[in-house]
């Protein structure tokens, strides 16, 4: 793995629409050398906060730094963007549509058509490269995106939603390039709402809502902290009931026959084992780390 | 001249076959993407701008759009030149009997009187007078040369009131003229010299009316009419397509809004140079080849006064409808927007239309050809009837020049304000208040 040495900078990012505030005095950090997730609810700010770091929106305060100096268009030209909605020319050849977008990152011509060459190799599109965009799947279509995005070799990668409406054998693509490119030593930040994919993905997370940061860092010492957690298992049960009237304890999630527990600091697991017992043969009763989809919820909550 | 202009399209049309032969024999599978090649040839626009507009041209170039309308301009100024042409050789035919010889000098002498009556003479040679007597009675000739010392018709000629009589007359002037000529003594070469004597020119002091500059012109204005409309809706049509789909902001994240602007405007520009050169240059060659007289006296200058104000109209309008553009995201917006914007496109050519005749020209066009929405229009037609000097065309293009600057600048604050916002249409106040 690289040494980690760009990093970008959001500091104090406010923008209000009208009365509707998107962006609170927003900041965060993203390191290279790994990959970042950027999660939060529909309507948090995280498009918005991607689409500051490109100046395609107006901010009422704060900056965007990258490696400790301003962002200006010689600094964008080596970031790669995949927005939401895929932005591509939909009359326009596969092939010479990525070599459009890498010459606008400064690509010499040759080097462009090579770049082209072997992304849509690597991502399974050799056989449509000079077919039209519009004629190609959802899914090929935002795999041409990920390879414009990535056409110029990117120090920074900013994907909004870049694995929605993917299938398996996609999301599996597109991880492995993320993760490729992070141990390359490129920064890689990139929002969704697949939570299990993120935590399999991502060393790090920004948590945002209402414009604000309300959790960050790397993903294992989210997980590690917060309230201790226990999953316990009992013979014949499946909705968990005997947990539900537990003092000071909260069920997180039943699944299965599984139940998912937060408990106090202070908490007696004696006292959750003597309630399990007096429900049915114990079959598990295990101490587990949050998930991050505990860490969000609890962050967003 | 005509032979040069042959040899350039023959080279074009050759740089084209041998292009497209060396670009299928690249192996297939070598490289998946090919590099892309300028679509301008040898010429590579420099910078972001410059890559956007040779996308521009290379994706117009490419589109059935257009193919078509390449076609039927060619269509429209080859029946333009072509038609009148035709009407022009269908000149009355007079058939002349000749009894007796003919001399080359006599031949030349009523053929070039005829052709001043705008008539064409048949010689239709008879065996003797008796027989030429007879085809005259019968209806077989019109008249009949005898040996070049009289001229027989069936019916007396006082005045020129029909064309038998016009064509008798000016027959038998000629056929006297050359026998005097030759009575004097003047050789065949010396005859020839004095009979076809050029008349000194009739100079008058109120202009000239210019009947084919001013069908020049009307082909001009239909011309600039098509091409201004067919490109704005591009620019206009295509900025909303990018932001409806996106791209702008795939595209903004590197490129600057006035880049991205100006590459497009740029682009759809140079297609529309192509063309009208394209059109131009098959025009002129077309009238050569076939002896139109749609491009003699000043109808050059009409030609190049048009192409000066088709650029200048484009420049002009391509920002507005630019801007318009950025503010639609579907069709139908696009479409309420451009309606006002073409309203002083439509006014000017309708009124330089109406005034293409050879009546004088209205006060209302002398004004609006110094009003840049409406000049590209009113300019080309005063030019045409030879009703403005050099200078006053130079203040109209200047005026229209430094009319784009503001334009262009004003333009390209509503693009930069508007492209991004998505989700419904906004409103130029709104845009221009935006903080």
């Amino acid at each position: 793995m690289a040494d980690v040495t760009r990093i970008l900078e959001l500091t104090g990012l406010t923008r209000r629409f009208g009365g509707v505030t998107a962006l609170d005095d927003l900041s965060f950090t993203v390191a290279s050398g790994r990959v970042t997730g950027f999660l939060g609810p529909n309507g948090a700010g995280k498009t918005t906060a991607m689409r500051a770091i490109f100046g395609l929106t107006e901010l009422d305060h704060g900056h965007v730094r990258w490696n400790g100096g301003a962002v200006g268009p010689r600094q964008r030209r080596r970031f790669g963007y995949m927005p939401e909605e895929r932005g591509l020319y939909p009359g326009m050849i596969v092939g010479e549509q990525l070599q459009y977008l890498g010459r606008l990152h400064g690509m010499a011509p040759g080097d462009a058509a090579d770049a082209a060459s072997r992304w849509l190799e690597r991502l399974d599109l050799a056989d449509r490269a000079s077919s039209k965009v519009s004629s190609l799947s959802h899914g090929n279509q935002q795999r041409v995106q990920l390879a414009a995005a990535l056409m110029h070799e990117p120090e920074l990668l900013v994907l909004d939603e870049p694995m929605a409406g993917l299938d398996p054998t996609g999301i599996e693509a597109f991880g492995a390039v993320l993760s490729e490119q992070a141990h390359a030593g490129r920064c890689v930040l990139f929002s969704s709402h697949q939570l299990d994919l993120v935590e399999e993905l991502c060393e790090a997370v920004v948590i945002i809502d209402h414009g604000r940061v309300v959790a960050s860092g790397g993903v294992e010492e989210l997980e590690v902290g917060g309230s201790p957690r226990l999953s316990v298992r009992v013979e014949g049960d499946r909705d968990g009931r005997w947990a539900r009237d537990l003092p000071g304890i909260q069920v997180s999630e039943v699944k299965g026959g599984q139940v998912r527990l937060v408990l106090p600091p202070d908490a007696d697991s004696d006292a959750v084992l003597d309630a399990a017992r007096r429900a049915g043969r114990v079959l598990e009763f295990t101490f587990e780390r949050r998930r991050l989809s505990e860490v969000f919820r609890e962050a967003v909550r | 001249m005509k032979e040069f202009l042959y040899a350039i399209v023959a080279a074009a049309v050759l740089l084209l076959v041998l292009r497209r032969r060396r670009s299928g024999r690249q192996p297939p599978g070598r490289m998946l993407v090919r590099r892309l090649a300028s679509p301008l040839g040898g010429l590579h626009l420099a910078g972001d701008t410059g890559l956007v507009a040779l996308r521009e041209v290379r994706e117009r170039l490419r589109g059935r759009m257009f193919k078509v309308i390449t076609l039927i301009l060619l269509g429209v100024v080859a029946a333009a030149i072509i038609i009148p042409t035709l009407h022009s050789s269908k000149r009355p035919v007079v058939k002349i009997g000749v009894a007796g010889v003919l001399t080359a000098t006599q031949d030349r002498a009523v053929t070039a009187a005829l052709a001043q009556n705008d008539l064409r003479g048949q010689f239709i040679l008879q065996p003797d007078l008796a027989s030429a007597r007879t085809a005259l009675r019968m209806g077989q000739v019109t008249m009949v040369i005898d040996h070049g010392r009289a001229l027989m018709v069936e019916t007396p000629v006082s005045s020129p009131s029909t064309t038998t009589a016009s064509a008798a007359i000016a027959i038998a002037a000629a056929l006297g003229s050359e026998s005097a000529f030759r009575a004097a003594g003047l050789t065949a070469t010396q005859a020839s010299t004095v009979a076809h004597a050029e008349p000194l020119p009739i100079l008058s002091q109120a202009p000239r009316q210019k009947g084919a500059s001013r069908g020049t012109a009307v082909i001009g204005l239909i011309f600039i009419f098509i091409l201004l409309t067919q490109y704005l809706t591009w620019t206009l049509v295509g900025v909303m397509e990018e932001k409806a789909s996106r791209v702008v902001e795939v595209l903004l994240a590197t490129v600057r809004p006035v880049q991205l602007l100006a590459g497009k405007v740029l682009g759809i520009g140079l297609v529309a140079l192509l063309q009208a050169g394209l059109v131009v240059a098959f025009a002129l060659i077309l009238a050569d080849a076939v002896g139109s007289d749609i491009l003699h006296g000043t109808a050059p200058i009409v030609v190049v006064a048009s192409l000066v104000w088709l650029v200048l109209a484009y420049a002009f309008y391509s920002w507005v409808f630019a801007a318009a553009g950025s503010m639609a995201e579907r069709q139908d917006q696009a479409q309420s927007l451009s309606l006002p914007l073409s309203v002083p496109i439509i006014v000017g050519y309708v009124l330089a239309l109406v005034n293409a005749g050879p009546g004088a020209t209205s006060l209302l066009v002398k004004i609006f050809a110094y009003l840049p929405p409406t000049a590209p229009f009113a300019m080309p037609l005063l030019v045409a009837k030879g009703e403005v000097a050099w200078w006053g065309f130079c203040i109209a293009a200047l005026v229209s020049v430094v009319s784009t600057a503001v334009v262009a600048r004003f333009a390209g604050t509503v693009y930069q304000r508007a492209v991004l916002q998505t989700g419904r249409r906004l409103r130029v106040r709104e845009v221009l208040s935006r903080q």
